[in-house]
């Protein structure tokens, strides 16, 4: 028999010797109520936590409907909204004003 | 199965005593398996718990009570796992148990009264223990599966969720380790 089968052979060995070596062991009288404690305590956490996962999407749900509502009022300063945006460039600036003259314009006015 | 299918369902409605009966039926399997799996008799207990109180909040997740045990056996190696990782024993593979523990292994495998059995045994626990020491807490655990607590290939692919070669390949690896400890062991001592 070669060396790795005698070893194979020993290892076998060796666990099985392990599993008579660890038999199953009793509980402790302890173990029932200490469980349950334990799970009664888990789930009142996961309560108190859904519970507050629960306030923060009411929270979340009243702010985005208020955010939305003010978003969809119509402003209350004159003519915002309203006009367009070619109104807008008109009422900045109007036809009289020189800006909107060409340069070349002005200087032909000086030079008379 | 130690538990009826419909006991199964019972709990899997948050029935109390039916759980009761579950955790009353396999709690001596699983304490066995976690004492060989973590090999620290004071933590047993709360690693039990730990299964037991997994099993508590994930039971409306097993589809067919007839998959019951490997999702049992999933959430004991599981928690095993999570434990020898928290606490990161890894045990130094000590070359001078190795010498030890083929004398002590022929004692414990010939079946003769020694005047300390349970001195013997505990030395062959610390063998063991060492050898293990080679391989990782997830290959620890799997070899433990196979060799100690007998499972079958099959058994061990619905635990894992693995196909049967990836585990035979991953067995066969951490076996080599394990061995190559052994024979390093064994070398020491016919040298010594």
């Amino acid at each position: 028999m070669s060396m790795r089968g005698n070893d194979d052979e020993k290892l076998d060995a060796l666990f099985r010797a392990y599993r008579d070596a660890c038999p199953d062991p009793e509980a402790s009288a302890n173990f029932m109520p200490t469980l349950w404690a334990r799970i009664d305590s888990r789930q009142t956490f996961l309560f108190s936590f859904r519970r507050m996962a629960n306030a923060f999407v009411t929270a979340a749900l009243a702010l985005s409907i208020a955010l939305g509502v003010y978003l969809t009022i119509p402003r209350s300063t004159p003519g915002s909204g309203t006009e367009t945006y070619v109104e807008a460039l008109a009422d900045a600036n109007p036809l009289d004003n020189p800006d909107i003259v060409s340069p070349a314009a002005r200087v032909d006015l000086n030079t008379r | 199965m130690l538990v009826d299918f419909e006991v199964i369902k019972r709990a899997q409605n948050r029935d109390s005593v039916a759980f009761n009966e579950i955790v009353l039926a396999y709690r001596k399997r699983i304490l066995g398996t976690i004492t060989r799996l973590i090999a620290r008799s004071e933590d047993v207990e709360d690693v039990a718990q730990e299964v037991f109180l997994r099993l508590y909040f994930s039971l409306d997740q097993l589809r067919t009570p007839e998959v019951f045990e490997p999702w049992l056996y999933r959430l004991t190696v599981n928690a095993a796992f999570d434990y020898l990782r928290k606490q990161r024993r890894r045990l130094e593979f000590r070359m001078s148990d190795l010498s030890e523990q083929q004398v002590l292994m022929a004692d414990a495998t010939a079946g003769s009264k020694v005047e300390h059995e349970e001195q013997t045994k505990k030395k062959v626990r610390e063998s063991v223990d060492s050898l293990l020491g080679a391989v990782s807490e997830a290959d620890r655990i799997l070899l433990l599966m196979k060799e100690v607590e007998g499972l079958s290939l099959k058994e061990l692919e619905k635990i894992y969720n693995v196909n049967e070669n990836a585990l035979k390949v991953r067995l066969f690896r951490a076996r080599q380790r394990v061995l190559k400890a052994f024979g390093a062991g064994g070398k020491k001592e016919g040298s010594g």
